[in-house]
């Protein structure tokens, strides 16, 4: 919310008067943080308050006026010419731009202005419109101070204007309804600097009409819904603009002036934070004024002169049973003040914040009037508001009142007393407070404390101000107290810990992110939602989860409009971006949830449960190699597997991972892909990114890409050491001739299913492709390690073991020994 | 007959014969070969040797002796002949240079995310003070992110939050504090963990990411005060930045902590004295923070006569943006390698 320095000051006496900075230091530290301050007379300098001493018609122009103008009374007289038609007469002051003035200009930046010659005649400088201030967009004259303006010739024109002013931005709280008018902010720095309130001037004496007063009945139907309905009634009013000190001000906090009688009312409002509303009297027909819930499917035409279509939960103001507006969000069309209005019904009230705030979302009707209802208004401030308002009313309006205030009040609270212990005080702030200065807190706040001693201790029963509605808990006022002593005065400690830590299990992301980084691949986080369309460019069949991702009901954009379902559309999108960055060379790697809807075939169902959200790892490469001098060779299907494998090796351990080729993955090439076995469970798989899906998502080039289902691996128990051998090993080599299509795998499977207990170690020395093996034919070269962790082996132990399984390979493969 | 100066003649005459037969040799083989032709069982001073035989007696030992002597000047002529080899190899291997300038051969290469090195190493301060990891989904129900947490539905804080809907009940968790109330609801005090992860709100400018990473902390023990939150705020601070940073507690309201406090630390950047990234107040926000409201505790039916507790939130983008300057929070999100190398 928007205030004015000047504003606040008016309505506190401050024991020292502190500058707008130290005020704004001062509401931060009490909790109403300041966003921002802005010099409101900041925009021009050099303009002057100065009177019309003569005026002139100049020579050449009938549109042109010299004028004449002194800075001070008996000086000389300067001689400005001046385009505008309402030039005043002699004594009226007006506002000098002098040469050397700077004003802005309308888009920004400022220009600074020279004499120049008018039609024939030098002007030093100007007389200035509001626009040419950058005040507002009236150009229709030049700005002329109200006759009993008191301002001193030769004073800055910002003191005229009301512009000499800071504005204060404040973030007030969602549960401090309270300070969403001038006199709660004073409220606050009154408590935090010390002082006193003052109130605004609320006297109605001199302005009640004699005679009759006006008949009038007030129905509340629901006392929770309208705790309380204020009306009163002004006659004799005549509409026109505001004073320009009050347009100022409205200008100042963000609302546009639009006349005297709507003025008045948000100028209460900003003041006080009591919403106000005014009713043209002559459209109240029936003399009875009620609040009650909306029939289902009334009509009311808000005063925007839009038809709103109302449910039961809407609270209506009525004139008898006509709706005449929306209570705390929107006045009616058909009463609104208009420039016939000479009576005005004004009505000051309060109503259920949660009814305000439902009617105003359900109508996208977000106005000052609910901003503050939604978060409480107090009840007690109505009848004081109505007076402060009906006084300016008459005042800007030269109206009367008529008769008394009628006041409905159902819902009028007993202030409850609220039961304070010092000792928890003491425990909940971590410091040694004393009662007096407990006491001397609230009583800043404008608080009642009395000191009790029941048999819990020392302790208050103390009674907010009726504005505090956020405070009713033995805590809210412990927080009171602590914001006033401050919390800067809160030493720091370091809690003790009385119960060990509980223990976590290791992070299978992180473990994966640690290994997969230390192959030199790098970490991308990317955006947990996606397009439709992107979530579904990996082509996965529409029966399968990833493929029915989770919709948000009110996303950003199209393109964060599902939860994805897999990590790899959001990395190959990153991979074409790269791409463009010039940066072809690529191994990213991310590690996250996906989501998916629990239960299958549901994608049309409304979610009501939470989804199932498993940690996938996945990456993908592109491009060369890292090399040490030149480009490096192309990465290949086995880079994807050995990233694969690392991550599942940082979680297992070193249980055996199986290969197994595969054709079933729509996403990967059907000749280059691979699922990773563990146990008997795929946890993953890896492989050629399948061409189609590469120009889908507008990856240049082949790419090469693993996933891996993180929650399927299991930890691994820490690793346990194997004897060191102590006897030398001894190698053998076969030579095969295969089928082409014969995976290597199965090949290490039948050399390890002979469970031979020698067998050490098996390695591929060679896999080896040439016409002239013969066609479809290809040749490999295993090494086998025989090795006993007891004796030496014999050459004879040796050759028959691997008599043996030459012999299975020969045998079961098959396959013809080289 | 030989006599025996004949036979010590002979055995001299070898010797020298051997300086000269290995002067121009220059590799151990051939050293080796010349050697044995002399001293080898078939070798030059064998020969000599079969004629000791025959000498008297009494000549014997002064041929014995002169043979040794040979013997032992070869095999010292071969040492030293081999020891100048090596050292010239040595000398050789020495005068070999390389461009030791040139590119390192590539290895490793790869980084973590800057978030996941700040999220790793918040952790890692806070489990110094015994603060256990937690964690819960990210799509979660409207009831432990707002309800549980003192939020009813048409409380005007759901404004501080822009949420984004699955349904009416499921939302994207719009702060990681409903894993307070899933560990408070599962777990008796005391409590201690800290919860990182993703949160998602309605909001996409330089500062704000509709998805960003939060930091929960969370402490649920007899006797916990608010300066005990301020010490342990405190304590982080110093330890992320690794410097002697202060913090400031502002008064602020979150519906679920009372008394609510905005954090503010000490401009890392210009160490209080104002600069841009602090708006040249010195202070820079870094999250919030409070003590659990009753109301949270009456929720999760822990006894909030007996216990306090207090709990923090603070967000990682924030935290990297401060000690690593990124300026703009898109760059975390885009898997853009210039940016992602660089950390």
């Amino acid at each position: 919310m928007k205030v004015l320095w000047s504003w606040l000051l008016e309505l506190c006496d401050l024991d020292k008067q502190p500058s707008p900075d130290e005020g704004a230091r001062a509401l931060t530290r009490g909790g109403l943080e300041i966003e921002g301050m802005t010099d409101l007379g900041a925009g021009f300098t050099g303009v002057v308050v100065v009177e019309v001493v003569a005026k002139a018609p100049h020579p050449q122009s009938d549109k042109l006026t010299l004028v004449d103008v002194i800075t001070e009374r008996g000086g000389a007289a300067t001689r400005v010419v001046c385009g505008a038609s309402n030039v005043p007469a002699p004594g009226r002051k007006v506002l000098w731009a002098q040469v050397g003035a700077t004003l802005p200009v309308a888009g920004g930046g400022t220009i600074t202005l020279g004499a120049k010659p008018v039609k024939g005649i030098v002007s030093p400088g100007m007389l200035c419109a509001e626009d040419e201030l950058g005040l507002g967009d009236a150009h229709d004259g030049i700005i002329v101070l109200d006759q009993e303006d008191r301002t001193a010739l030769g004073a800055p024109a910002q003191r005229a204007l009301g512009i000499d002013d800071w504005m204060l931005e404040i973030n007030a709280p969602a549960n401090r309804g309270d300070v969403l008018g001038h006199l709660g902010v004073a409220r606050e720095l009154v408590a935090v600097l010390g002082g006193k309130l003052v109130l605004p001037n609320l006297e109605l004496g001199e302005l009640m009409a004699p005679g009759e007063p006006p008949a009038l009945r007030v129905a509340i139907a629901d006392a929770a819904g309208c705790p309380r309905y204020t009306a009163r009634v002004i006659d004799g009013l005549r509409i026109g603009p505001s004073p320009r000190r009050i347009a100022q001000r409205l200008r100042s906090v963000g609302v546009r002036p639009i006349s005297n009688l709507v003025d008045a009312t948000n100028y209460v409002m900003f003041e006080l934070g009591q919403p106000l509303h005014a009713f043209d009297a002559a459209t109240l027909t029936t003399g009875t004024i009620g609040v009650s819930y909306a029939g289902d499917g009334e009509q009311l035409t808000t005063l925007d002169g839009t038809a709103r279509t109302l449910i039961p939960g809407d609270l209506v103001i009525r004139d008898g049973s006509r709706g005449v507006a929306l209570a705390g969000v929107m006045g009616g069309l058909d009463t609104e003040i208009t420039a016939r209005t000479t009576r005005v019904l004004l009505e000051s009230a309060s109503f259920l914040p949660v009814a305000v705030r439902r009617t105003a979302r359900r109508l996208g009707l977000h106005s000052e009037a609910s901003h503050r209802y939604e978060r409480g208004v107090d009840p007690e401030l109505a009848g004081m508001a109505s007076a402060r308002a009906a006084r300016l009313l008459c005042i800007v309006g030269g109206g009367k009142v008529v008769g008394g205030l009628f006041d409905a009040y159902p819902g009028k609270r007993v202030p409850a007393a609220i039961p304070v212990r010092l000792a928890r005080v003491q425990m909940v702030s971590g410091m040694a407070l004393d009662p007096a200065t407990c006491r001397d807190a609230l009583t800043r706040l404008g608080f009642g404390v009395t000191e009790t001693a029941g048999g819990g201790g020392p302790g208050f029963d103390v009674v907010p101000p009726s504005a505090r509605v956020d405070v009713s808990r033995e805590i809210d006022v412990i927080e009171e107290i602590l914001r006033l002593v401050g919390y800067e005065q809160v030493m720091p400690s370091l809690p003790a810990l009385r119960k060990a830590p509980g223990v976590r299990p290791a992070d299978r992301g992180d473990l994966a992110r640690a290994a997969l980084e230390a192959a030199g691949a790098s970490e991308a986080i990317t955006y947990a939602f996606q397009s439709v369309a992107r979530c579904l460019a990996l082509g996965v069949a529409g029966s399968d989860r990833r493929a029915q991702p989770i919709a948000l009901r009110n996303p950003m954009s199209a393109d964060q409009a599902v939860m994805r379902t897999q990590l790899l559309p959001n990395l190959l999108a990153a991979v074409t971006r790269n791409q463009s960055y010039g940066r072809p060379d690529i191994s990213l790697f991310e590690v996250g949830s996906v989501f998916l809807r629990r239960g299958e075939g549901m994608s049309e169902r409304p979610m009501h449960e939470l989804a199932d959200e498993p940690l996938w790892a996945a990456g993908v490469l592109a491009g060369r190699r890292p090399n040490q001098i030149g480009p490096g060779t192309p990465w290949d299907a086995f880079d994807a597997k050995a990233l694969a494998l690392v991550a599942i090796r940082a979680i297992v351990g070193d249980r055996p991972v199986l290969t197994r080729p595969t054709s079933a993955i729509p996403y990967l090439h059907p000749g280059v892909a691979g699922e990773l076995v563990l146990g008997r469970e795929v946890v993953g798989w890896f492989g050629e990114v399948h061409p189609e899906v590469r120009k889908r998502l507008g990856v240049d080039g082949a790419a090469f890409a693993f996933e891996l289902e993180l929650d399927k691996l299991p930890l691994a128990p820490p690793a346990q050491m194997q004897p060191i051998p102590r006897f030398p090993g001894s190698t053998r080599d076969v030579s095969l001739l295969l089928a082409a299509e014969l995976p290597a795998a199965r090949v290490a499977e039948v050399i390890e299913q002979v469970a031979e207990p020698l067998v050490h170690r098996v390695r591929l020395l060679e896999d080896y492709r040439d016409a002239k093996l013969g066609d479809g034919r290809k040749s490999m070269l295993w090494s086998i390690e025989y090795r006993s962790p007891d004796r030496t082996l014999t050459d004879a132990e040796v050759d028959k073991a691997h008599e043996v399984i030459v012999g299975r390979l020969v045998d079961n493969l098959p396959a013809q020994r080289r | 007959m030989p006599t025996a100066q004949e036979l010590i003649a002979n055995l001299e005459r070898l010797g020298h014969e051997f300086v000269a037969v290995i002067q121009p040799l220059a590799d151990e083989q051939g050293i080796r070969a010349a050697q044995a032709g002399f001293l080898g069982k078939k070798g030059k001073l064998s020969e000599v040797m079969k004629e000791l035989g025959r000498l008297p007696a009494v000549d014997r030992p002064a041929v014995g002796a002169a043979a040794n002597a040979v013997k032992q000047r070869i095999e010292e002529q071969v040492a030293a002949r081999l020891g100048e080899l090596a050292d010239a190899v040595g000398k050789l291997d020495l005068a070999r240079t390389v461009d030791v300038t040139l590119p390192a051969r590539p290895a490793g290469g790869g980084h973590l995310h800057i978030l996941t090195q700040v999220r790793l190493e918040a952790v890692q301060i806070f489990a110094e003070l015994g603060f256990v990891v937690a964690d819960g989904p990210q799509i979660e129900t409207d009831w432990h992110t707002f309800e549980a947490l003192a939020i009813p539905k048409d409380h005007p804080a759901r404004d501080m939050q822009d949420t984004f809907y699955v349904s009416d009940e499921i939302v994207l968790r719009t702060h990681t504090s409903p894993v307070q109330v899933r560990t408070m609801l599962t777990q008796a005090p005391p409590i201690r963990i800290v919860a990182p992860g993703h949160v998602y709100r309605r909001d996409d400018d330089p500062t704000h990411s509709p998805m960003f990473t939060q930091l929960e902390g969370l402490a649920v023990d007899e006797g916990l005060s608010f300066a005990d939150l301020k010490g342990v705020l405190l304590h982080f601070v110093k330890r992320f930045f690794a410097r002697d940073l202060a913090i400031r507690l502002r008064p602020s309201y979150f519906p679920f902590v009372e008394p609510g406090a905005e954090v503010d630390m000490q401009c890392s950047f210009c160490m209080g004295s104002g600069c841009r990234v602090c708006k040249g107040t010195g202070w820079v926000e870094i999250g919030g923070s409070g003590m659990v409201d009753p109301e949270v505790f009456a929720h999760v039916k822990i006894d909030a006569e007996k216990y306090t507790g207090f709990a923090f939130g603070m967000g990682l983008e924030r935290m990297a943006m401060l000690r690593h300057g990124v300026n703009d929070i898109k760059y975390y999100y885009e898997g853009d390698l210039r940016f992602l190398e660089q950390f």
